[in-house]
């Protein structure tokens, strides 16, 4: 493995996982950002900072 | 998935309802703007009629609306997936691309490949942002068995594109692990078991020859680079090993991986077709299993195919994968180079010649492609105008997924694709772990960062 490549930031990461919130009546969510996915079924590439 | 029409006000937004086979919850969707709530079901007649809900919903419709169709109708294409040789050193049993190709086709020459990228370069900046690279990903057939020109190509236009490789990961070897890591190249592999035998059983080499520990060792080299990921594709074969994977993949510490149904584009494909309630029992307890890993020690295994449908139902215009919706990426988001310069709307349709909307090095060049019949037939797929879709409420978090298997499959692009129950058993189950407070853990950290939240109650 090269130099570079360690030097990468892994997308592997360490967290916790999401505790179980209180029950609440009712759960809505939405996001919004500018779109600019391109991947397909037989290619995926996740961190979407690397194209900027 | 059962689905009833409860409240379709004529001045109004309607909400439908869907059980989710939670527990406390269902699920009100406007599936018109891909707005969705969870309510407790004790409550959900009133929520239906009246209430801070629908009321702030119809704030909101409007922006919702005009998002989904600028999602679904208004993008330009940003990325490319170029096919550098027309020939596969492996013959798998469900690919997309014709055997007479994959066997014995042709390569694209250097001189050739560095013009098409000069070209689409050309083409990218005139419609993207200058402050935006367009993505170029080499892809298959096996890009790595035109390696000096894919190599060369990369080099020549460092500058101008970011570039990824998807390989069936035969002929990474060390020189070609450093030579795209230094260049911080986006790598997928493909491995379909956790053992050779059912690894074996849908990829093997031409001559009958298994991949699998070569496979393996690519992984090994990869191990710790940021940028890579494995695709297993779930068939007949391997189905009953997908919680296996899960574990293979964790402990090699592979960032990201896809367990995709097969697309059945060819009818090679058809013959390893899972049934949906199959691959749903198999897929959500793959998923249960990463879930466990991630509990246990602290690192997530991304499954990148069920975090898209999760972000696609939490932002739906932060999806990273356009297969997903309708109409999909192809043709518009992105489009396919083929080997002799075809342009085509997705890789999917490299061996459906209908689907060429022209050539890179003719005059007319991508701009003709995107205008091309052959194009408009994918890019205007519409799931809202064709039965048993029209009807669904779960339209705009699937997309029906993929034209050209419904094209070849089931007859048309107005048809259906290969796994319409699985979608919506997938759909569920993503509504389910929102219900429990548990859909981060299958995204990455950092996913909604450049989202700004246009909807809460919670």
């Amino acid at each position: 493995m090269s130099q570079n490549v360690q030097a990468q930031t892994a997308q592997t990461s360490q967290t916790t996982p999401s505790a179980k919130p209180a029950a609440a009546p009712t759960i809505a969510i939405r996001k919004s950002c500018n779109p600019d996915g391109i991947g397909l079924s037989h290619y995926v590439l996740m961190d979407t900072a690397k194209a900027k | 998935m059962n689905a009833a029409v409860l409240n379709r006000a004529d001045d109004g937004p309607a909400l439908i309802a869907v059980d989710i086979g939670h527990a406390t919850y269902a699920a009100l969707t406007d599936p018109r703007t891909a707005f969705w709530a969870l309510v407790d079901k004790t409550l959900i007649a009133d929520q239906i009629k009246a209430g801070a809900l629908l009321d702030r919903y119809r704030e909101k419709a409007d922006d919702f609306a005009r998002e989904l169709h600028a999602l679904r109708f208004e993008l330009t294409p940003s990325g490319v997936y170029l096919n550098p040789t027309e020939r596969c050193n492996l013959n798998c049993t469900y690919c997309y691309l014709p055997s007479e190709q994959r066997s014995g086709g042709s390569h694209m020459s250097e001189e050739k490949l560095i013009a098409a990228l000069a070209k689409l370069r050309d083409y990218f900046r005139s419609v993207m942002p200058e402050e935006r690279k367009p993505r170029a990903i080499f892809h298959g057939a096996e890009p790595l068995m035109n390696k000096a020109a894919v190599f060369a190509a990369i080099d020549a236009f460092a500058d101008d594109f970011a570039f990824g490789v998807q390989t069936n990961g035969t002929l990474l070897d060390d020189e070609a692990v450093a030579f795209l890591t230094s260049r911080n190249v986006s790598i997928g592999l493909s491995l379909d078991g956790p053992l050779a035998e059912i690894t074996d059983a849908t990829r093997q080499t031409w001559g009958g020859k298994s991949v699998h520990d070569k496979v393996l060792a690519a992984m090994d080299k990869l191990k710790g680079y940021g940028s890579w990921s494995v695709i297993t594709t779930c068939t007949t074969e391997n189905l009953p090993y997908l919680t296996q994977m899960i574990e293979l993949f964790h402990a090699k510490e592979v960032p990201t991986c896809m367990l995709n149904t097969l697309r059945c584009t060819q009818p090679g494909a058809r013959g390893v077709k899972p049934a949906d309630d199959a691959m749903a029992k198999a897929f959500f307890a793959a998923m249960d299993r990463s879930h466990e890993l991630y509990r246990q020690t602290g690192r997530k295994l991304l499954v990148a195919n069920f975090a898209n449908i999760l972000i696609g139902i939490l932002a739906p215009t932060a999806r990273r994968l356009m297969c997903d919706i309708s109409p999909c990426g192809g043709g518009r988001a992105f489009f396919a180079l083929a080997a002799d310069g075809g342009l085509y709307p997705c890789s999917e349709f490299i061996g459906l010649p209908r689907f060429s909307g022209g050539n890179l090095f003719d005059s007319g060049g991508v701009d003709a492609a995107l205008k091309s019949d052959a194009f408009r037939v994918v890019t205007t797929r519409d799931v809202d105008t064709f039965a048993p879709c029209s009807d669904c409420a779960i339209r705009h978090f699937c997309g029906s997924p993929c034209p050209a298997e419904a094209h070849e499959m089931n007859g048309g692009m107005d048809r259906i694709g290969a796994f319409c129950e699985f979608y919506k058993a997938q759909v569920n189950y993503a509504l389910r772990l929102i219900a429990d407070g548990k859909a981060d853990d299958y995204l990455w950290d950092g996913w909604d960062e450049s989202t700004e939240t246009t909807f809460l109650m919670a």
